[in-house]
């Protein structure tokens, strides 16, 4: 039965197979592609998002010649939808189950609409409340939440209002000045909180107690959900003390705190360095350099800076120190990204990390004395590879980056400094090129082999061969370049489909 | 809609393909009483797996905006897949006629 069953269904899809491959490929270009199709009637046009949109493009590619494949099977009964898509209106790309219409789906009656005064005027204002009403309210939300607190009822402990106060860095909270030792709070008589910003004593609990791997973890999930990528851990020990500024000093003192003169004091005591990573838009470096400066770079340095706000409110949420501020607050970012395993050192003289390659922007360091399990540093053939590849150095428009293939002892220059046998750059030329005409440069960054998009399962497989298998490195390098990666985006970015660029220039398969 | 959110159709068509590939391989072998030697299934796993990897690059770098990366890949990945479905073809061919 099972068997004819089979056989049944076999046979109406070999005899319907043309009609149903035109189904099928129709309802992909029907829903999808719209924009393209105006773009297919415009030669000069359809050039230019031939090397614009990847994504697009593969789907045009498939939707067109499904419409014509649809055509064949169905006629011209299909014109109409054609005609659908040159329209302008088209262009936004709905999916097709949404329907563009005239008036809203709500009814509004326009005659009789009132204007509203201002945002003031909610029940945000007590104003609009019965006498005591309002700190009733207030009350009891600050007595559930300190009693939910207390009990450590799971959703609702000290860490998870601690995160919730970080995240709410960014929003209202302008007025307060972030420093180097963490954002000072004020009263905020708002609605819900009378301060923004929480600490264990607001709630009358001792600071959040784990054990340092759970400390590790916690920081790590917290770090992801306000906006770094990857989160490393080095305790601050006599060698990695020598990678702090010289304008950070030890002293016999209970909190650390800056001084007139510029130096910044820690407390001599067990201290950890936080290392997180935050990633740049690969999307978008891989555009001209005007457009990498305009999106990838700043807007990465943007959540750089909230993330590092972020970061100090939530341990002073929990109860522990926090200091640091920036990308150049308390060290060498590169140094403690590498000791920490974020990333291993490329010939660029900056991070390049097994997941993100080179096209990391910063990573925030954030010194605190939560005891924290240490990150180790990583191998994964990187600094090795980058002996044979060379292909930043090739590329670099300003000849900056060394072409030695072996890393030698630098640092000679007053604003370098001695200690990495590593690949030193002529960081003038790179700061002639990239002030004085363009701005900002990412195409070391962006032509990296190991700065790919991971969609491609083949990306994986040829970061595995350089971590196991060196002797095929170059011929790696050799394919890379066959394959056309680090090869610039052309045309613009203000033609594609809004839809195709990743949500704050994040690439979407690896933030 | 984003374009992005089809590739779940294709990757459901390579699976389509290959599931009933093997499936329709299977049947004819059996109604044509053909038995493949040990190392032909090997092979034929082989291109198989050669087959998927080439379609998964090719999507995949077209949606990563690689389009010669997706095509090099139909070459460095479909030109060793076709050797060695040829290569297993011609090896029970020519132990069919044999007899």
């Amino acid at each position: 039965m099972k068997k004819r069953s089979l056989n049944l269904i076999l046979r109406l899809i070999f005899r319907y197979k043309k009609h149903l491959i035109s189904i099928i490929f129709f309802g992909i270009s029907w829903s999808v592609p719209n924009k393209e199709v105006v773009v297919a009637k415009n030669k000069e046009q359809k050039k230019r998002y031939h090397s614009l949109a990847g994504r697009r493009d593969f789907m045009k590619v498939l939707g067109i010649g499904a419409m014509a494949t649809a055509g064949n099977s169905f006629g011209t009964s299909f014109r109409g939808v054609d005609e659908m898509m040159s329209s302008p209106i088209a262009d936004r790309n709905l999916p097709f189950w949404v329907k563009e219409v005239d008036e809203p789906t709500v009814e509004i009656d326009w005659e009789n609409m009132e204007v509203f005064a201002n945002p003031m005027l909610t029940l945000f204002n007590r104003s609009y409340w019965e006498k005591g009403e309002w700190e009733k309210i207030r009350d009891k939300n600050l007595a559930t939440t300190t009693e939910k607190v207390r009990n450590k009822v799971p959703g609702y402990s000290l860490r998870d209002r601690a995160l919730g106060d970080a995240n709410c860095w960014g929003w209202g909270l302008s007025e307060i000045a972030p420093s180097w030792t963490g954002p000072e709070v004020k009263p905020n008589f708002n609605w819900e909180h009378p301060a923004m910003l929480y600490t264990p004593e607001d709630f009358g609990v001792p600071r959040y107690e784990g054990t340092p791997e759970e400390n590790s973890r916690m920081l790590r999930v917290a770090g992801r959900i306000m906006g770094a990528a990857d989160v490393g851990f080095v305790k601050l020990n006599d060698r990695a003390k020598k990678l702090l500024y010289g304008m950070v000093q030890f002293e016999k003192v209970e909190k650390g705190y800056p001084k007139p003169n510029g130096m910044k004091i820690l407390p001599d005591k067990d201290l950890w360095v936080i290392c997180s990573v935050i990633p740049q838009s690969l999307w978008m470096a891989q555009y001209t350099d005007r457009m990498s400066w305009a999106q990838s770079n700043t807007a990465a340095y943007s959540r750089a800076g909230i993330f590092s706000n972020r970061i100090k409110v939530f341990l002073r949420g929990l109860g522990y120190e926090h200091y640091g501020g920036g990308t150049a607050d308390v060290g060498r970012a590169v140094g403690f990204g590498v000791l920490s395993g974020m990333a291993e050192y490329g010939r660029i003289g900056i991070m390049v990390s097994p997941q993100y390659g080179a096209n990391i922007r910063t990573v925030i360091l954030t010194i605190t004395d939560l005891p924290l399990a240490e990150t180790r540093p990583i191998d994964a053939g990187i600094t090795n590879f980058c002996r044979t590849c060379k292909k930043c150095a090739e590329r670099c428009p300003a000849g900056a980056i060394s072409m030695e293939d072996e890393p030698f002892w630098g640092g000679d220059a007053p604003w370098q400094a001695k200690g990495i046998k590593g690949w030193y750059s002529d960081i003038k030329k790179c700061f002639e090129h990239v002030f004085g005409g363009d701005p900002d440069c990412s195409i070391c960054q962006a032509v990296c082999p190991f700065s790919k998009f991971d969609r491609a399962v083949i990306h994986d497989l040829v970061r595995m061969s350089i971590s196991s298998t060196p002797a095929l490195n170059r011929i790696l390098r050799k394919l890379d370049d066959i394959f056309g990666y680090g090869t610039p985006r052309t045309g613009e970015v203000w033609d594609i489909d809004p839809k195709d660029i990743p949500l704050f220039g994040l690439d979407t398969s690896r933030s | 809609m984003k374009t992005v959110s089809w590739i779940w159709f294709w990757y459901f068509l390579i699976g389509f393909i290959s599931g009933g590939g093997f499936v329709s391989l299977r049947h004819y072998l059996r109604k044509k009483a053909i038995r493949l030697a040990w190392y032909e299934w090997i092979l034929s796993f082989l291109a198989l797996l050669f087959f998927i990897a080439m379609v998964q690059t090719f999507i995949a770098s077209m949606v990563e905006g690689e389009p010669r990366a997706a095509w090099m890949s139909v070459v460095f990945l479909g030109v060793p897949m076709v050797l060695i479905t040829v290569g297993t073809y011609r090896s029970v061919h020519a132990r069919l006629k044999q007899g």
